[in-house]
């Protein structure tokens, strides 16, 4: 397309005097076609005071195109960050959980055995409660809005901790009142320190869903649609006037917002896609193994306090059948069958206690070695820690990996905004040249 | 990416968005269920049959020999019990010395758990694994648990009262416990008045709380789920003392070098039963007839001195002579 003025004479805007206008204050209120007015345009009119406002008004739509796409990716490129430490976090905490669940069945088997405690579940155990410590340390400096309750957790871990330890300090001396602390340590871990950690869960799993959303692809394509809409409204004007269909400032800039627009849209979409595929993929295995991991250690404790409270544990072992059908429900495949391996021996503890054989059931609950509850249990718990870190880590890889992606595009829709704003301001200044 | 880059579009991602997130806020716990009040404190002296509680069926005759004893599932309800080869008892796990589970051996021991194997003695000649099936039970249960015959005995401390007679029957008494008040060793503590406006823990729901404020004025009582968490809550001086009856006072202050049971007038009466379903009368009369035996060849003494003279001393006034008398249903 060239800019040379075509057709007749009488269409082009005619001045009032030959020569350079003299200036704004002395420009002629007019600009009659020959054949009068055509439709929609006026019969006298100031056009270079049209084109100025024309001007500004494409340079601003497009500026404002770039700008708002350059922030709306801006944000979608800080959301999908979010997501991936939100997650991370999620990670974090439901770990904090399990280990803590699992300190927990090591303590209470730990106490039930007595002083035929294995040592290695004692160092297992405080190694668990070691791990929080840090666990807990990481997690208040990677989320500030959760400090608080970490803070209030860290206490109760403390607390837990030091009362577990009076437990068996008691409890080696022979004295019944252990278990009132050790009661007193699992009411600690269950109603103090689970409803601090479910919210825990709870508002970083808010946080990851939300931030996971927030790739909206059609509201990326807003700005650049209308400076385009706009675009062509002052290309339209300019026709009417000058009988020119196109300008080549306006359609070259109307065709860069159109092509980074429909970018962003595909970059967005993708991205949107990617995030719903995640929530259904390795974040939701990567939340529903740690959940299915601190029941399978709940469930561990119970099948210990039902044996601990001796002849009428019933009430611990309907806690235990709650906790497995969470396990059940959650776990992935590659861990259901560890359990129910465990979930077997665990049917025939509670099967020689209510056979009466309560000495065979306790010997059974609190044996360690290969095939026996306690290990089937470990077995799972280690696979199920494996489940998480790998479910974990394709998820935030993924997330992180397409998030480049979209800072490019970002830094490029403000780019071409702006070089939509030069090519327009160059469009309109073409037709002030022809008009002067 | 460049770290300093990336926080630098981060900076202004966040700018741009304006806001941080909310703290993470743990719901408020609901407020847990208020404890069963106790009732009104047992005040009647004797039962609906005018008698008083503590007198219970008079043996039919001296205790027979377990080789004596028929196994007759249609039988009696010793024989029953002979029949299916288990005495299913219940029992405490968490009083030291008079019913609790030895860490060290996993096995249940104390003076309570001695009765019960008695009883499992006298009908089967020998005590065992077994034949004696121990089943640990809350104070609650007690109970249902013999009115449903899920026990054939229960051996719990439990105090004879009349109201109970309405629900299960009782043995004759085989040790007479009060209520007392436990306190930290050298605490200037001597007497009730001296504990005026300091916190003393009870069960929560039992009658115990309720002779803290009659019998103790001043005192501000202080509850928990039984009487170890008590002993927790004292340990951790949440409560300056605690009051329960005196056997197992006894047991706590055994397991705390720092405590030390006041040396008061008890302020009740407990004495203990062994309860058994209100219709087996026959086995309440079986358990009288063996206590009769337990006091004359001094097997009562023996568990006695093993498990409680050590904290409680001289056993005079602790077994009372058995009073019967009461009519057969």
């Amino acid at each position: 397309m060239t800019q040379t003025p075509s057709g007749a004479a009488a269409t082009a805007p005619v001045p009032q005097a030959t020569g350079r206008p003299a200036g704004r204050a002395q420009q002629p209120r007019q600009a009659v076609p020959a054949g009068g007015a055509t439709a929609g345009v006026p019969a006298v009119e100031d056009v270079p005071r049209l084109l100025n406002r024309w001007q500004v008004i494409a340079v601003t739509a497009c500026v404002l195109a770039g700008a708002l796409t350059f922030g709306l990716q801006l944000l979608s490129w800080n959301a999908n960050r979010s997501a991936a430490d939100n997650t991370e976090q999620l990670v974090r905490v439901q770990n904090i959980q399990a280990t803590f669940a699992r300190a927990n069945a090591l303590a209470t088997n730990g106490y039930l055995a007595g002083i035929k405690e294995d040592a290695s579940q004692t160092t297992a155990y405080a190694e668990a409660i070691d791990l929080i410590t840090h666990q807990l340390a990481d997690a208040a400096e990677a989320q500030p809005a959760d400090r608080q309750v970490l803070a209030d957790l860290n206490a109760a871990v403390t607390d837990y901790a030091a009362t577990i330890e009076t437990a068996r300090a008691n409890n080696r001396q022979g004295f019944p009142i252990g278990s009132a602390y050790l009661e007193a340590a699992n009411t600690t871990f269950g109603e103090t320190a689970q409803p601090m950690l479910a919210a825990l869960v709870s508002a970083n799993q808010e946080r990851a869903d939300s931030e996971m959303d927030a790739q909206r692809p059609w509201l990326v394509v807003l700005p650049g649609l209308g400076a385009i809409a706009v675009l062509w409204w002052v290309n339209r004007q300019q026709a009417q006037r000058f009988h020119r269909r196109f300008n080549t400032g306006l359609a070259g800039a109307a065709i860069g917002l159109a092509a980074t627009t429909l970018l962003a849209a595909i970059v967005s979409l993708g991205q949107a896609g990617d995030n719903d595929d995640l929530r259904d993929g390795s974040y939701q295995v990567a939340v529903d193994e740690a959940e299915a991991r601190t029941a399978a250690n709940i469930a561990r404790s119970n099948e210990s306090l039902r044996l601990v409270a001796r002849g009428s544990g019933a009430a611990f072992e309907e806690a235990w059948a709650s906790a497995a059908a969470v396990v059940r429900a959650k776990a992935s495949d590659g861990t259901l069958g560890l359990w129910e391996s465990y979930a077997a021996l665990h049917d025939e503890i509670a099967q020689l206690d209510d056979d009466g054989d309560y000495d065979a059931a306790v010997l059974a609950a609190i044996d360690t070695g290969d095939g026996r509850a306690g290990a089937a249990l470990q077995a799972f718990d280690t696979r199920s820690v494996e489940t998480i870190d790998a479910a974990a880590t394709a998820t935030t890889d993924e997330i992180r990996s397409g998030n480049s992606a979209i800072l490019v595009l970002a830094v490029l829709s403000l780019l071409v905004g702006l070089a939509a704003a030069g090519l327009t301001a160059w469009g309109i200044a073409q037709r002030r040249k022809e008009y002067a | 990416m460049n770290r300093r880059l990336a926080l630098a579009v981060a900076a202004a991602a966040l700018a741009v968005a304006g806001c941080g997130y909310d703290a993470t806020v743990v719901p408020a716990p609901e407020a847990p269920e208020a404890p069963a009040a106790a009732g009104p404190a047992e005040e009647c002296a004797d039962d609906v049959a005018g008698l008083s509680p503590v007198r219970s069926y008079a043996p039919t005759g001296p205790l027979p020999a377990p080789g004596d004893i028929e196994a007759d599932p249609d039988g009696s309800t010793v024989e029953r019990i002979k029949a299916e080869g288990t005495l299913v008892v219940g029992v405490a796990a968490d009083s030291f010395n008079l019913a609790y589970r030895n860490p060290e051996t996993g096995v249940l021991e104390g003076f309570d758990i001695e009765m019960a194997k008695e009883v499992a003695r006298a009908i089967f000649g020998t005590s065992t694994p077994q034949n004696t099936q121990f089943r640990v039970i809350t104070p609650a249960q007690r109970f249902p648990l013999l009115q449903e015959r899920e026990v054939d005995i229960v051996v719990r401390n439990m105090t004879i009262n009349c109201a109970r007679w309405e629900l299960i029957a009782f043995s004759a008494e085989y040790f007479h416990s009060g209520q007392k008040i436990l306190v930290r060793r050298n605490a200037g503590i001597d007497d009730l008045r001296d504990l005026a406006g300091l916190r003393i823990c009870a069960p929560a729901g039992t009658t115990s709380i309720q002779n803290i404020e009659t019998e103790i004025p001043g005192a501000i009582p202080v509850t928990a789920a039984n009487d170890t968490q008590c002993m927790v809550k004292f340990q951790r001086g949440e409560a300056d003392a605690l009051s329960t009856d005196d056997t197992v006072l006894a047991g706590l202050a055994a397991q705390d070098p720092y405590s030390e049971v006041l040396d008061q007038e008890a302020l009740t009466d407990e004495p203990y039963g062994i309860g058994v379903n209100a219709e087996q009368v026959d086995l309440v009369q079986f358990i009288n007839a063996m206590l009769e035996r337990m006091r004359r060849d001094g097997t009562w003494d023996e568990h006695y001195d093993r498990w409680l003279r050590p904290t409680l001393g001289d056993p005079t006034g602790k077994w009372p002579q058995p009073q019967y008398g009461r009519p057969l249903p």
